[in-house]
């Protein structure tokens, strides 16, 4: 199904999934007249459209929805919101007039190349998978070497499988959800190797995605060759010891036709970069005052362009707000400066947003480095959190309220996660 | 003779340890559990475990090949495979619209029907 496209409009937004669907809404709530979402695949929902598992939902329509379920609805949503939604169209690039208007230039399939300019843009690319070159793994270059998305694509949309016998590196949940999918469509899936010493994946899927199937879950564990001249024939395998360094002397061949990588995402964010937008060297995307506006402004980011989210429902929350406060921009609304830097402590290895200021609400994101529990959050001198555990698979999240920072007098609050001592 | 069965709780992110001691069909005990969550969980796992299924049918006529599908209630644990093995028999024409049941009580499982999860228009 095919939107209009005009020449002008208060705020486009790049990408059509969750994030994009969420902020269109967001900024017709925010005030926008017009609101055009621009997506490059076929049709609008983003990832949630091969994401066929249940799981999505449970904190924003209190009900365990597919990922398609959870698409369709958004995309009915931002329709009855009057949003048009253009598929199989790119964005190639942004012009900044000096009156702050943005031109976008779009390349679509139906409309050809087309310029379209705005007051506000929100990003919403989402990211993308780690690959082979990433984590450099020895050995040949067979077919049969594909990322855990890709191989769910194939799978439940096109129709295709990757093949009969699957080796899976990475315990995240993209990598434990294709294990069980593989598993059901009759592929006999021969182990899931980890670097880490737990899971990164959630408890949930390891145990209704592996123990219910008896596949085994080999922790601390890496793979250290690839075999095979046209088709994957088999890896190599051994277990790693400090340092990640692995033991050779415990390598050992594991037969297989098929090698899926579920080795992490990266916030897809060339568009972000030709914009000279600064972003954070940990999360890989851009930084964001407490408005989620980059360091260009009217030019907003939210989901996984912005970081990496492990659950779409948080994506959904983060992006109305993104969508609310670009719609507000385009209105000509500007919120005052902010005034406090929020930074990383101990025990953090980011959180969002970058900066905060007096008089509003905030909600933060972070994540830790470390497992840890009991512990507690210490947020400067205004606030402490306990908590009775804290993972890096899971996203912490709070909020700070407007009284909190009445009173506070510095310029940077600092962010630490301490143990608590039983 | 007592016996006991080992389960991870799935309630949330810590994923409790679970120890259910059981003689035949009655429960001795459940160890192991921070919460009441655990302890419901071992319950259930021992006494009738299930699973919701999501997989995908064949279409023609629509811009993909698989359309996706789910049950609408849980399948007992042991029959997970099998009932996927009979939902993908199944192959269907464009258009299919969200919710649109499938199959009727899977399985002769009442209540069990399977749906599609997405609306998938003639192309």
């Amino acid at each position: 199904m095919l939107g209009r496209m005009e020449g002008r409009y208060d705020v486009v937004i790049v990408g059509g999934g969750p994030a994009g669907l969420a902020a269109a809404i967001g900024a017709r709530e925010g005030g926008a007249g017009r609101c055009l979402v621009i997506d490059r695949e076929p049709e609008a929902g983003g990832i949630l459209l091969q994401c066929i598992h249940s799981g999505f939902g449970l904190h924003y329509f209190k009900q365990e929805l597919t990922g398609p379920e959870y698409a369709e609805r958004f995309l009915l949503d931002a329709l009855e919101h009057d949003v048009d939604v253009v598929p199989d169209s790119y964005v190639c690039g942004i012009g900044l007039d000096s009156d702050g208007e943005k031109r976008v230039r779009v390349l679509s399939d139906h409309y050809g190349l087309r310029t379209v300019s705005c007051r506000a843009v929100v990003l919403c690319m989402g990211c993308r998978e780690r690959t082979r070159g990433a984590i450099r793994i020895p050995g040949t270059r067979p077919s049969g070497v594909l990322t855990a998305g890709l191989a769910q694509k194939f799978t439940n949309m096109m129709g295709y499988l990757p093949g009969r016998r699957v080796a899976i590196l990475g315990s995240g949940d993209i990598g434990l959800i294709m294990a069980r999918r593989l598993v059901l469509e009759g592929c006999e899936v021969v182990g899931v190797f980890e670097l880490m010493p737990y899971s990164n994946g959630l408890t949930r899927n390891v145990v209704q995605c592996l123990d219910d199937f008896g596949i085994p879950l080999n922790l601390s564990t890496t793979v250290t060759e690839i075999m095979g001249q046209d088709r994957l024939s088999g890896i190599k395998v051994a277990p790693v010891g400090p340092g990640f360094k692995p033991d050779m002397s415990s390598e050992r061949t594991i037969d297989c036709d098929t090698l899926l990588l579920s080795i992490g995402l990266i916030p897809e964010n060339e568009l972000s970069q030709s914009l000279g937008i600064s972003l954070d060297v940990t999360t890989k995307g851009p930084i964001v005052n407490s408005t989620l506006e980059t360091s260009l402004p009217g030019v907003f980011a939210c989901g996984n362009v912005l970081h990496v989210h492990d659950l779409v429902d948080f994506v959904t929350g983060e992006a109305l707000r993104a969508g609310r406060h670009a719609g507000e921009y385009s209105r000509g609304i500007r919120r005052a400066q902010d005034n406090i830097k929020l930074v990383p402590g101990d025990n953090v290895r980011y959180c969002l947003p970058h900066s905060l200021s007096t008089g509003h609400e905030h909600q933060i994101f972070m994540r830790c480095k470390e497992p840890m529990k009991p512990c507690e959050i210490i947020v400067g001198d205004i606030m402490r959190k306990r908590l009775s555990f804290v993972v890096p698979a899971e996203m912490i999240m709070f909020r700070i309220k407007p009284d909190a920072l009445e009173h506070f007098q510095g310029d940077t609050l600092r962010i630490d996660i301490r143990p608590i001592e039983k | 003779m007592s016996d006991s069965k080992n389960f991870t709780c799935i309630g949330c992110p810590i994923g409790c340890p679970l120890q259910l001691t059981h003689e035949g069909r009655d429960i001795l005990e459940i160890e192991g559990h921070q919460c009441n969550r655990g302890a419901k969980y071992a319950q259930q796992e021992f006494r009738d475990p299930r699973r919701f299924l999501s997989t995908t049918v064949a279409i023609d006529g629509a811009r993909w090949k698989r359309l996706p599908v789910k049950v609408t209630a849980p399948v007992p644990k042991d029959r997970v495979v099998e009932a996927a093995v009979e939902i993908h028999r199944l192959s269907v024409s464009a258009p299919v619209a969200l919710g649109q049941v499938l199959i009727r009580d899977l399985l002769g499982e009442k209540g069990v029907d399977v749906v599609a999860t997405r609306t998938m228009q003639r192309v």
